[in-house]
């Protein structure tokens, strides 16, 4: 994160900043708003450059814009490792939730420490995986530069001394943990090596090795008892007959030491470890009476590596961490051998204490971080240890904060300005780095709704800005039924919107959509996401885009889009809403397209019905009532039926008074301004022109109509 | 690392550059007067960005591209040299005849809405308002005013009315008097409806204010506004629906940005003015920032050339999202990059209680300069931030792009930096192919 990404090809030589800035040029870019990425490009430096003439031009004519991104986009391995452990997130942030809710004094309860210790055992099994995982493919060039497998080396070794120290088996954090921590070094922490051993112990004479004493000592202080006591039992064999005796007894001591585990209570193992160690002093005083002349042989001073051995089996302090340091061990050596030889009582509660002292005559390496991590983690400095563990990966830093939260170790109070926890925060900065991969949006979305109302907030940006991919459904959409249905990706946000409450921006994300159906035309799927988003004026602006293709193109393409979005005129008029006036324009646009449709498919009689009922119900805008007044010529026209009762001709004929007396009055267009739209005339004026026809039909339809006695004229 | 590389993306250099909410499209222009629109393929497995349109746009070098929220539809808008500000609407082909450019043949082209000719200078930057304001912008131009338009009739684009217009240097700055000066002036005329500054008392109060301004400009300042190569820089809308309508504007050489805010009930007020100059103690407004705590600053003491006047040449607010204070990041000629933290003050309707009065909640917005960083060593021409506000960016003439992270403790720092310059190492690098990252055409 903190690197310097170089982009190619560079736009001035190593160390020429000089003249790049001579020849009038300076960088600028652009923030995309997904994917971590920016775009970057060549800019005038001087932010007063006048016209757009060509200049003296000292660079290029043409200009490249670059595209970079500033995380690493993670990789098939390291997505998979997100997604896995989001799992599991998902899982301990329920618990964490559930236990809030209903218990919150039993948050440390046995029972829930377990299950805590048990999920951040799931997360240790992941990253072991993509530990081996990674190991076995190092040498893929193209593979990840940054997650390698010694970086989750590093994550494996931490989380699990987290999980040693903070999550004890079943809870119980006040036993003794001198073999845990000694366990959890000989995993990650291998020593002696195996090949060491395999070759000593293929030697007749193995003291005679270099290394034989050094590996004797460490594999008895790494608590490999089978490998001491057989280079122990190998000394048999030594010249020197006080050793073969000492050795002797050592391997006796060796075989009966005391573990933990092997004793039903606390009090018999300490009394048992007591009474050990009264054997080993005993053989000190043996070891004492070893004449000078007898304690070295050819190759080394056996009696002072005896005496080392010894001194640690005692109990000796100052012993072990000298023997630590010659053999090349660190602080982390001594203390976790701390309470298997120094203190068998040795507690979790007293670990900072003693790492205290222990880090002070042999420090943590601060070049390493995951040393630093360790070293913070032992000496009970959770804010320190979260610090290091997000320069290691913001995955570990957010996922032990998260832990973190329920074992106390961090304060669960916000902040009162951010609104945030510390948890929160790192939470955020993971969310952070997922933004580089926009397919994440899901996981992405998950952790930042775990971060308070700040964090849900952040997420509406994330959602609002996930591509709706509607060509692709739209598509779809054509070769099946017009259901108005939803494209799948943004059922997907639907969804998740509902999970976290999240209505506003599901409505806008729906609103979106809609506004993009439109300009694609597909006027049917646009309503059905204006109804979801319960956006009446869209609604109303759709139905007036769909009116517009009548004026623009006239009745057929009309009417096939009609088509399209009559079916949710229906699901409108069963759920009756505070939209009235938008479905009244809904259904006046599918009134009259079904009018179109009848006329033109021979049902004039319904044709005539429809008509009239637009006006009788009220249906049609003022401003389609010229069009309407107009279309009903043909009708009255007809020599051989009359299509409309008197009284149909009378509401005919007050509509058009009506329209002539507004037009008068000034306010035509209001009401002939669509017909003279169609008709591709001047104005209301003309358009009124052209309606005189409609007069003379009137009045020609009320002779008729008294003739045939079909009624009398109201 | 390198996603993608648009080759030959403009025949001269590229003043800006503008992503859609998506990412999936972006705006490009430059200083041969075009814009060009560019969508986002991933279909071959690596990212490419393909030409999608591009035609000349105005009659002088572009300054700035912005994106209107979708929710409008597919509408953007340039501002450029020529003193214009258009906008641009992407319709499908076969319905508008008035079609620009000649790009390949997608379903769609952009065609010009609006012409907005008011500015008397060219125009440095514009922005689209929050989408809950309304299909709104504002325009700051070398002429010193800030113009806010608001689009009347929103499917055709046509007509755009100027809805505010702001002189910036002579709107007052927010000392504590003028702010509570200028509360006082819109109670005590409340029959005043329009909020446009004609009309007599209008003129009589923007007296006040040009004098409360000569009063509060040191002299030595050289005739802030008075070259047009100063006038207005920068300016970015508070993202923050609760507030009202507030903008952050970089205008003349002074190193100051003003939030303003705009509201149909009042004139324009300054809510705050941003002061990074330092070293004179005398003549320093209450407001200006205090409480300088972390040790990320470079202390403004410390470094007594920033007396120097500097425009400020870049302004970005940073999403609040739900956070109790504002983020608002400026680059200037002073080679630095700050972040302030801005804390609104209560609004009409939350006015003290007897109870709560005196819990240490302002009445008035007050900042404090939480960041600042000079590793640029020179004029910063950009800032801007993530989505999610947790990110800022720079630009400088270091010719590199810097990152900068908040970390705990609410110290900022930084995160990374993008360079153009030649390393040996890159040209070993073996892990991007330049023919994967293919062009426009």
């Amino acid at each position: 994160m903190s690197t310097c990404v170089s982009l190619i090809p560079p736009l001035f030589e190593e160390s020429c900043l000089e003249d790049y800035l001579k020849s009038g040029r300076t960088v600028s870019f652009t923030l995309r708003p997904t994917a971590n990425e920016l775009a970057l490009f060549a800019t005038p430096l001087d932010a007063d450059f006048r016209t757009g003439q060509p200049t003296s031009q000292n660079y290029p004519k043409e200009q490249d814009v670059y595209v970079t991104c500033w995380d690493e986009v993670p990789t098939s391995e390291r997505r998979l490792f997100i997604t896995d452990t989001s799992i599991i997130f998902a899982a301990f942030r329920a618990l964490v939730d559930h236990v809030k809710t209903n218990e919150p004094e039993l948050m440390r309860a046995m029972e829930y420490m377990t299950a805590f210790r048990k999920l951040a055992g799931d997360y240790i099994t992941h990253i072991q995986e993509c530990w081996v995982h990674a190991s076995q493919t190092i040498s893929r060039p193209q593979e990840d530069t940054r997650f390698t497998g010694e970086h989750y080396r590093s994550m494996y070794t931490s989380l699990s001394i987290f999980q040693t120290l903070y999550l004890p088996e079943e809870g119980i954090d006040d036993v003794p943990v001198g073999d845990e921590l000694l366990e959890w070094l000989n995993t990650h922490f291998i020593e002696p090596s195996t090949e060491e051993g395999d070759q000593l112990s293929a030697l007749e004479k193995p003291w005679e090795d270099e290394t034989f004493w050094q590996y004797l000592i460490r594999v008895t202080l790494r608590g490999l008892t089978k490998s001491s006591i057989f280079f122990l039992q190998a000394l048999s064999q030594h010249p020197s007959e006080h050793l073969q005796m000492i050795s002797e007894k050592l391997v006796s001591i060796l075989e009966k030491h005391p573990r933990q585990k092997n004793y039903a209570t606390e009090k018999e193992f300490f009394t048992a470890s007591r009474r050990w160690k009264d054997r080993a002093k005993a053989l000190r005083l043996e070891l004492d009476r070893v004449p000078d002349d007898d304690r070295q042989d050819e190759f080394e001073n056996w009696w002072d590596n005896i005496s080392d051995l010894l001194g640690i089996i005692e109990g000796r302090a100052e012993v072990l961490q000298r023997v630590c340091v010659e053999l090349g061990g660190d602080w982390k050596e001594i203390i976790c051998t701390w309470g298997v030889w120094i203190d068998v009582g040795l507690r979790r509660a007293e670990l900072p204490d003693i790492a205290g002292r222990v880090m002070y005559d042999v420090p943590s390496d601060p070049s390493s971080k995951e040393d630093s991590l360790h070293a913070d983690l032992f000496l009970g400095r959770p804010l320190q240890a979260l610090s290091v563990a997000h320069d290691i990966d913001v995955w570990l830093a957010a996922h032990l904060a998260d832990i973190m939260i329920p074992l106390g170790l961090l304060d669960s109070e916000t902040d009162d300005e951010s609104k945030l926890t510390i948890r929160d925060q790192y939470v955020i900065a993971y969310a952070d780095y997922l933004q580089s991969d926009p397919g994440l949006w899901r996981h992405t979305v998950d952790y930042l709704c775990s971060c308070g109302p700040v964090g849900h907030q952040m997420a509406d940006e994330i959602l609002l800005r996930v591509p709706l991919r509607l060509e692709e459904s739209a598509g779809k959409h054509d070769a099946e039924t017009s259901d108005g249905d939803l494209a799948e990706v943004v059922k997907d946000i639907n969804n998740t919107c509902f999970e976290y409450q999240r209505e506003p921006v599901r409505r806008m994300i729906c609103k979106v959509a809609a506004q993009k159906l439109v300009m694609m035309k597909k006027y049917g799927l646009a309503i059905s996401y204006c109804l979801s988003a319960e956006d009446w004026p869209g609604l109303g602006r759709i139905v007036d885009r769909v009116l517009n293709e009548y004026i623009a193109h006239g009745p057929s393409r009309f009417t096939s889009l009609v088509a399209d979005i009559a079916p949710s005129l229906q699901e409108l008029q069963v759920e009756p809403g505070p939209h009235g006036v938008f479905v009244q324009r809904l259904k006046f646009a599918v009134r009259y397209a079904e009018f179109h449709h009848r006329s033109r498919s021979g049902a004039v009689d319904y044709a005539a019905l429809d008509l009239i009922s637009m006006f009788e119900e009220d249906l049609a805008p003022k401003s389609w009532w010229g069009v309407l007044l107009n279309d009903s010529t043909p009708f009255l026209q007809n020599e051989s039926t009359l299509y409309f009762s008197a009284a149909d001709a009378s509401l005919l004929l007050r509509r058009l008074e009506e329209v002539k007396i507004q037009t008068d009055h000034g306010y035509g267009d209001d009401y002939l301004g669509v017909l003279a739209r169609t008709m591709n005339l001047t104005g209301a004026k003309e358009a009124l022109k052209r309606l005189d026809v409609l007069r003379i039909c009137l009045a020609r339809y009320f002779a008729r109509c008294i003739l045939k006695g079909k009624s009398r004229i109201v | 690392m390198q996603t993608s590389l648009i080759q030959n993306a403009h025949n001269d250099l590229v003043t800006d550059a503008s992503y859609d909410l998506y990412g999936l499209q972006l705006a490009t222009c430059g200083l041969d007067q075009r814009i060009k629109i560019w969508s986002l393929d991933e279909s071959s497995g690596n990212a490419s960005w393909n030409l999608e349109d591009d035609w000349k746009a105005h009659e002088g070098a572009l300054t700035k591209v912005a994106w209107a929220h979708p929710e409008f539809g597919s509408i953007i808008a340039s501002a450029s040299f020529d003193r214009t500000v258009k906008v641009w609407e992407q319709v499908a082909v076969d319905t508008d005849q008035q079609v620009n450019g000649s790009g390949p043949q997608s379903g769609s082209r952009w065609v010009e809405r609006a012409v907005l000719t008011d500015a008397k200078g060219s125009v440095r930057a514009v922005e689209f308002a929050p989408h809950h304001f309304g299909l709104k912008l504002a325009a700051i131009s070398t002429d010193n005013h800030l113009r806010i338009y608001e689009c009347l009739e929103q499917p055709s684009l046509s007509s755009w009315q100027s809805a505010e217009e702001v002189d910036v240097p002579a709107l007052p700055s927010a000392t504590q008097h003028s702010v509570t000066g200028a509360h006082a002036t819109a109670t005590a005329t409340p029959t005043q409806t329009t909020s446009a500054l004609d009309g007599a008392s209008a003129i009589a109060s923007s007296m006040t204010m040009l004098a409360q301004q000569q009063q509060t400009q040191t002299p030595s300042r050289p005739g802030a506004g008075s070259r047009e190569a100063d006038g207005g820089w920068c300016l970015s809308w508070c993202k923050d629906r609760h507030w009202g309508e507030i903008i952050a504007v970089g205008c003349g050489v002074s190193g100051v940005v003003k939030i303003i805010q705009f509201s149909p009930s009042h004139r324009p007020v300054t809510l705050l003015t941003l002061e990074s100059t330092s070293a004179p103690q005398t003549n320093t407004p209450p407001t200006r920032p205090t409480g300088i705590t972390h040790a990320q600053i470079v202390a403004s003491s410390s470094t007594p050339e920033t007396s120097t006047p500097f425009a400020v040449t870049s302004v970005a607010w940073a999403p609040s999202c739900g956070r109790s204070f504002h983020l608002v990041a400026t680059g200037s000629r002073d080679g630095r990059v700050r972040i302030w933290k801005l804390r609104p003050g209560m609004q009409a309707d939350e006015q003290p209680q007897a109870d709560n009065a005196g819990d240490g909640t302002e009445e008035r917005w007050t900042a404090t300069l939480v960041a600042e960083f000079d590793d640029h060593k020179s004029s910063v021409g950009r800032v801007e931030w993530n989505i999610t506000g947790t990110i800022l960016s720079s630009a400088g003439n270091d010719g590199r792009v810097r990152l900068w992270k908040q970390t705990m403790g609410n110290v900022w720092r930084a995160a990374g930096q993008i360079s153009v310059e030649q390393t040996e190492e890159r040209s070993q690098d073996p892990d991007i192919d330049m023919d994967e990252n293919a062009g426009a055409e």
